[in-house]
């Protein structure tokens, strides 16, 4: 046990990350052609409902869907359906928690793949200014509360507004750059289309187009561009507490050289500056385990499941992993 | 009957005491400590034991402390002046345990020590490099005056109205300054008076700094002076406690040592 | 008549200088069972010092005046990384002639040096390399100038925990590397730079296994042994002293194996803090070992602080690495040059966790301001969790050994006692 423990410690969790992401992405982009389905409605959280052959659909899709329905049957019997549904996503976040951001979610895995290619032309990559980044780190909120309430505007009328149109149905599809870019790699490019059915869809799928342009030059010059602009973080980040895999660290223990922040793809400074919290995932953080895999101090960051480790920073396996390199 | 030995070899004075099986002090000498003090220190403990009619088998364990502690090759132990002085003056019945703050002015430095509830260094301090509040800074004043050293105590005794001031604490310019105030008419008694007063307040400064507690345990050799103690009271506004001699404290603390070592290596033999 | 007073002085410092190197030596030898593979760094110590010696290095060196210059970055320009800082009482001396009574031993031992060997010094040296630290450095630099040396002033930010900070010194970085590559001639490239990142990081990986051989209680190793291994790195060729390191750890290894131990199995354990010791002024660390304690753990700049951290990059592009060895040299740092220093308070005490700390000695420079005002908070944090803390001002001279060695002992007296009672 303690060899087992000590080879995970000691293990390039970049490489594992990498295959393990290539193999989700298989999974839920191709997983149609072997008729996997982790539940197209209601099991959440997978991909993208507009890649035909998907494994899976993520959980916004239906969510936005199930809201769409006045607010007295919302508390009814249609309810249940919101509910099992926000019950099913819950479950299984409580499981993975936003590991699922790092190693399963589609668009977090093209995003890595697009930095790697940055890498390969030797281009820099650029960081937010403190500002950008805090003001930044709102727009998912933002965004998430827009999906939540278009979706119920529809079937209600909020705040004395008129209903609104249907051409909102799952409004935060329409600018989500997954919808676009993930059929592309089954060869659909039936998605790059501004639809000009009605004024609604026209600015919807209009703004859908340029956030697709914006992904792609986003995130070659910032590594995961997107993931902080993501409702679903967002919405992952709100029963983040109650997850079950948690990323921890030992302040006492912390030497602040920074090593984790410096490998941090989201840019998340309390990883390293943060002495007293003791469970350190923040909105933005996907937990991709690259801080832990940094950190020279024997237990000091650590991520764990049920209060057991996982994965934990050892001086052997930082100078495994650094020492040996280029 | 069994005796134990400390020996205190100081820059000016070494001070030798044995003490028997009860922990009493069974004899002490002073003697001083010249420059050939390993030899002076032998001379001076062969001439106790031969006055006292002790045989050097029947000395237990020995204890040497002081400045010259490690060239004293024929003790068993050497320690630190400041952990013998504590254990001297916890042991000295002296009012002990009513105070936590020991001043021990020597020759060439002085200390203030620190105690903890049970009477053992919780914290000490030490002047710096030079000779300023020490033995030798009154020993300089007494020449200077024309006085004995031993006579400093009944001279500021004597002193009415108000003490002369003497601001240099380095010991050559003190000694200027000492010169100019007789010659600006100044009596001896009020010289001397200002000299404790200069003394006592420079110690009480360092001793402000760790913070002292309750009444203060004064020995070294300068406590018989009666002025000088004086100051201290008046500068430190506490009640002082000086033994009866309490230039033997630190060597009486190193033969109370030895009687703890050698009481525990007996038990060591024995288990 | 001028030059023949100059060289006279020299002559007569040098032989003071290498008077105290025996010295020091001599003492530091002075322990039973020493190590053997500490034999290679005895006779480094006396080849280069003590018997007048010098050193060989192939390509342009570069003085460094700091713990906060990144040798990765000079190592992968092609030029050899040196440190400057000097611990040598006669060239305190030598150095009085250019700074204040009350300056810091070691910022004057290290003008001095360079005034007296300034002959041999401004050959050598491509460049030296003064990070604008604390004020003794930074002024040191300016004189050192005006001597004819090629001094590069590397600006560091006096605060470390905001991130213009941070940017502030990865661009200053950015600048000294521009200017490493001018003096060389030589171009840093990724594999440069990675090369010279894993040669670091790897005589930190050996550093950190003699720091951990050193937490062994009853104790492996002497920390005088351990303080000389890590002066050495000042000046030695980096791949022999990793293979001498190296050596030493497997020793102690097959040591700690076999249960054989160094020094009194209850000897007092320290940490050693404040001013760093440099060789030859290992005049407490000795005093210490020699009166029955061990000095377990470190954080000074000459040591720990020196060895202790490694760089991590994330990609092996120079955009990444460069900033990533900046990093490394500012962020873990604890040197009290830097306000809002809590990361010192914290490090001490999770060292003095870690190590089984008795006790605390503080050493100061008597004229380092910035180590004798953190003293205060140190003390305090100390006092809350029951480590006594003994407090030593002093200087390169043996003046005060006397008066050293007392408070010394009476210092380990009381923790002997408090341990015993316990």
């Amino acid at each position: 046990m303690k060899r087992l423990r000590q080879a995970i410690n000691n293990s390039d969790i970049s490489r594992f990350r990498f295959h393990f992401q290539l193999f989700a992405f298989g999974l839920l982009i191709y997983g149609g052609y072997l008729a996997i389905d982790f539940g197209s409605n209601y099991i959440p959280a997978f991909a993208c409902p507009f890649v035909e052959t998907r494994g899976g659909t993520c959980y916004l899709y239906p969510l936005q869907h199930q809201l769409n329905m006045p607010l007295s049957q919302l508390f009814s019997g249609r309810g249940i359906g919101l509910l099992t549904g926000f019950i099913t996503f819950l479950l299984m976040f409580v499981l993975f928690n936003k590991a699922w951001c790092g190693f399963a979610c589609p668009l977090g895995t093209v995003q890595d793949w697009i930095t790697k290619l940055r890498n390969r032309f030797g281009i820099r990559y650029s960081t937010y200014s403190e500002t950008v980044f805090s003001r930044q780190k709102n727009i998912k909120y933002v965004l998430l509360a827009l999906l939540l309430l278009l979706s119920l505007g529809m079937s209600n009328s909020l705040f004395g507004m008129q209903k609104l149109s249907g051409d909102f149905s799952t409004s935060y599809c329409m600018i989500c750059p997954g919808r676009t870019v993930l059929p592309l790699f089954t060869g659909d490019m039936s998605q790059l289309v501004i639809d000009f059915s009605s004024k609604t869809k026209t600015v919807l799928t209009g703004l859908g187009m340029a956030v697709t342009g914006l992904f792609f030059t986003g995130a070659f010059v910032k590594k995961r561009f997107f993931c902080l602009l993501c409702p679903m973080s967002a919405l992952q980040y709100i029963f983040s507490k109650a997850g079950l895999l948690r990323l921890k660290k030992d302040g006492m223990k912390c030497t602040r050289c920074g090593n984790c922040y410096r490998v941090c793809d989201v840019g998340i400074r309390e990883i390293a500056d943060d002495l007293e919290s003791t469970m350190i995932v923040q909105d933005d953080c996907m937990m991709c385990l690259k801080c832990v895999s940094a950190c020279p101090e024997e237990g000091c960051l650590k991520a764990t499941f049920l209060g057991l480790p996982v994965y934990e920073a050892t001086e052997q396996g930082f100078f495994k992993r650094m020492g040996g390199r280029s | 009957m069994k005796y134990f030995c400390g020996i205190d070899i100081g820059s000016t004075a070494t001070k030798i005491v044995l003490t028997d099986e009860e922990g009493k002090i069974a004899a002490h000498t002073t003697a001083p400590t010249g420059s050939h003090f390993h030899k002076n220190a032998v001379e001076a403990l062969e001439a106790l034991l031969c006055r006292q009619q002790i045989k050097r088998q029947d000395i237990g364990y020995i204890v040497s402390t002081g400045y010259g502690r490690k060239l004293f090759k024929e003790a068993d132990e050497t320690i630190s002046e400041i952990t013998a002085n504590a254990a001297g003056a916890r042991n000295s019945g002296e009012g002990a345990g009513t105070f936590r703050t020991i001043i021990n002015i020597g020759g060439q430095d002085s200390k203030i020590i620190l105690l903890d509830d049970e009477g053992h260094v919780k914290h000490f301090t030490m002047n710096d490099k030079c000779a300023a509040g020490t033995g030798r800074f009154l020993e300089m004043a007494a020449r200077n005056l024309e006085i004995e050293v031993d006579e400093l105590g009944d001279y500021h005794m004597k002193s009415t109205g108000v003490p002369a001031t003497i601001n240099s604490t380095c010991t050559v310019f003190a000694e200027s300054e000492i010169i100019s105030l007789m010659a600006g008419g100044h009596s001896r008694e009020a010289i001397v008076a200002g000299i404790h007063y200069s003394i006592a307040r420079r110690i009480s400064r360092l001793a402000g700094k760790i913070g002292i507690e309750d009444k203060v345990f004064f020995d070294g050799g300068p406590a018989l002076n009666r002025g000088l103690v004086a100051s201290f009271e008046d500068e430190l506004m506490r009640e002082i406690v000086v033994p009866e001699t309490p230039q033997i404290t630190t060597a009486f603390g190193a033969a109370v040592i030895a009687q703890e070592a050698f009481a525990a290596e007996g038990e060591k033999i024995n288990v | 008549m001028h030059t023949e007073r100059f060289e006279r002085v020299k002559k007569s410092t040098n032989l003071h200088f290498t008077m105290e190197a025996d010295e020091a030596l001599r003492k530091i030898e002075d322990f039973p069972s020493n190590p053997g593979a500490m034999g290679y760094f005895y006779d480094l110590f006396r080849s280069v010092y003590a018997n007048g010696g010098s050193l060989t290095h192939k390509g342009t060196i570069i003085g460094t005046m700091c713990v906060q210059v990144p040798e990765e970055l000079i190592l992968a320009a092609g030029a050899v990384p040196f440190r400057l800082c000097n611990g040598a009482h006669a060239f305190d001396q030598a150095g009085a002639e250019f700074m204040p009574a009350k300056a810091c031993s070691l910022a004057r031992a290290t003008v001095g040096m360079l005034h007296i060997n300034r002959s041999v010094h401004k050959e050598r040296l491509g460049m030296v390399v003064v990070p604008a630290t604390c004020d003794q450095k930074r002024k040191a630099g300016e004189l050192l100038r005006e001597m004819g040396y090629n001094v590069y002033i590397l600006e560091v930010p006096s605060s470390k925990n905001s991130e213009e900070a941070r940017h502030y010194w990865q661009n200053s970085v950015k600048r000294f590397t521009a200017e490493l590559q001018h003096l060389t001639g030589r171009k840093i490239t990724k594999k440069s730079l990675g090369t010279a990142i894993n040669l670091t990081n790897e005589a930190r990986r050996q550093f950190r296994r003699l720091y951990n051989f050193r937490k062994i209680s009853p104790p492996v190793v002497y920390g005088k042994d351990a303080l000389l291994v890590s002066n050495a790195y000042f000046f030695d060729d980096k791949e022999r002293w990793l293979q001498a390191l190296t050596d030493l750890n497997n020793e102690l290894e097959l040591k700690a194996l076999k249960g054989e131990s160094v020094g009194n199995r209850h000897a007092p354990r320290i940490l050693f803090t404040g001013s760093p010791p440099v060789f030859p002024h290992l005049k407490i660390p000795l005093l210490l070992e020699q009166s029955g304690a061990i000095v377990a753990a470190d954080e000074v700049c000459s040591s720990t602080r020196m060895l202790y951290d490694a760089v991590a990059y994330d990609e092996s592009a120079l955009y990444d690495m460069i900033p990533s060895v900046a990093d490394r040299y500012l962020k873990p740092c604890t040197c009290p040059f830097l306000v809002l220093n809590d990361d010192r308070r914290r490090r001490l005490k999770d060292m003095a966790g870690q190590f089984a700390i008795d006790g605390i000695v503080y050493q100061i420079f008597s004229g380092c301001h910035l180590y004798e005002m953190e003293q205060r908070t140190i003390a305090k944090t100390f006092a809350d969790s029951g480590i006594p803390l003994l407090f030593l001002e002093t200087d390169y001279s043996q003046e005060d050994t006397g008066q050293l060695s007392t408070r010394i002992e009476a210092f380990l007296e009381s923790i002997k006692a408090r341990k015993r009672r316990k």
